[in-house]
């Protein structure tokens, strides 16, 4: 009986192991990217969103990209339009598809965007409220690689992360590093920063 | 009912968030965790790790200085902190304090997550680093003009500190360096505020069980009197250093 049962259960072995294969052969995140409609919100070179509001994803940092993904899927992160949007996109992507889209975004060049001319009042803040610390010049050096590139982010997207923040609507990964500090801004000064970081070229 | 679950997951959510040390680095930029206030056999500032090396290195404060600019950012080049308590004033603290607590926070002995990353080696440097920038701190000249409590319970909370603190920190919040102990004396309020009630709620995990055990009956009005009168107290003279004071070292 077991003998005689062996060969079907090796087909069936193999046929499963073919499926969950599917998946980690398809673990390109270029194909990715298209395939699980990410494009039609954050663009084709993922860097020219759809809407103002909406993340640059370019050259952003492998580990920070990840986890972000992670907490959106298992609602860590819920704000903005994570829980409603971004929340059923990611209930079909895998662990390790997030991976390979995570590795594709930073392997992209980080593009700028259209420069506007600042007051100057932002980079002034940005320096003197600490964020230069951790998010290093021009928002261009994280400190870690779970932290996040912020120069040249979306200027409306920067804006409500940081208000998320300062809120505690977004508490997901090191927000907790952040949040401590952020009390040191008024909200017109978060208003400024995020047009310097959006202008950084 | 929908939205009480949604407040629940959101509640759920945010524990989680804050529950864990959630240090998300990668494992290799992450030491073991030591033992903590709560754990079985903890014994605090236990010997050993780089609190002890530190503390037997010949300490070069030029390095030190150079060591220091990361800190800067925070805690300002005059080492002031900031008056609001975001960040603790640093200058003319005790030696062996900086190095424990660099040494625990970078150990993850104790929760700062703001601070984690410029504690790492890769950002300052090995237990040298620790000892350089230890003794350029413990040189430089207080803050004149620290943040304060609201100033209204003044003579009982000086009452308190000579009955509950001065044993060990000192009869005017010196502290003592052999000992470990901060000098608390014009020290931003708080930030006394936020560091006492977390070593009371055993939220600061690296906090001497003693004192946790021993302020556990103060109250909220105990607690304001008793760090408003020691955020108070002024150094001794050649420890303050002037008013308006910027740091040439960083001009």
């Amino acid at each position: 009986m077991i003998v005689k049962s062996t060969p079907t259960l090796t087909a069936l072995v193999l046929v499963l192991g073919l499926v969950a294969a599917g998946p980690a052969l398809a673990a390109d995140g270029k194909q990715l990217f298209a395939d699980k409609g990410c494009t039609a919100c954050h663009g084709e070179d993922a860097n020219t969103p759809l809407e103002p509001g909406y993340p640059r994803l370019s050259g952003q940092n492998a580990e920070y990209a990840f986890t972000q993904l992670k907490d959106m899927k298992s609602g860590k992160r819920n704000n903005g339009l994570s829980p409603d949007t971004m929340k059923p996109i990611l209930e079909e992507v895998t662990e390790e598809e997030m991976k390979a889209l995570a590795d594709y975004l930073a392997s992209l060049p980080r593009l700028m965007a259209a420069t506007t001319p600042t007051s100057g009042e932002g980079r002034k803040l940005y320096m003197t409220k600490t964020c230069v610390a951790c998010h290093g010049k021009d928002g261009l050096k994280p400190v870690l690689k779970t932290y996040p590139f912020v120069g040249g982010q979306d200027q409306k997207y920067i804006l409500t992360q940081m208000m998320d923040i300062k809120t505690s609507k977004r508490v997901n990964g090191l927000t907790n590093a952040m949040q401590p500090v952020m009390h040191l801004v008024q909200d017109s000064e978060i208003e400024a920063i995020a047009e310097f970081l959006a202008n950084v070229k | 009912m929908k939205t009480l679950i949604r407040a629940v997951a959101v509640a759920l959510v945010a524990t989680a968030a804050f529950g864990t040390a959630a240090y998300a680095a990668g494992a290799k930029d992450k030491p073991a965790q030591g033992k903590s206030l709560g754990d079985k056999d903890y014994q605090w500032n236990a010997n050993g790790g780089e609190k002890d090396e530190a503390l037997h290195l010949k300490p070069d404060l030029a390095n030190g200085r150079d060591v220091y600019e990361v800190c800067a950012a925070c805690h300002l080049p005059e080492g002031w902190g900031q008056t609001d308590g975001t960040f603790p004033q640093l200058a003319g603290q005790h030696n062996k304090v900086i190095i424990k607590q660099l040494a625990d926070i970078r150990a993850l002995n104790r929760d700062n997550p703001t601070m984690y990353p410029f504690a790492l080696p890769d950002q300052i440097g090995g237990p040298q680093a620790i000892a350089d920038v230890a003794a350029y701190i413990g040189k430089l000249k207080m803050n004149p003009e620290p943040g304060y409590g609201d100033g209204k319970d003044l003579e009982h909370g000086k009452k308190l500190y000579k009955e509950q603190c001065a044993r060990c920190h000192g009869d005017h919040g010196q502290g003592d360096n052999d000992k470990y102990y901060p000098r608390l004396e014009s020290q931003h309020y708080n930030y006394l505020l936020r560091q006492y009630q977390w070593i009371k709620e055993g939220k600061r995990r690296n906090a001497n069980p003693e004192m946790v055990k021993q302020i556990q009956w103060m109250s909220d009005r105990d607690t304001k009197a008793v760090l408003d009168y020691v955020s108070r107290i002024k150094p001794p003279a050649n420890l303050i250093g002037p008013k308006g004071w910027k740091n040439p070292d960083f001009e």
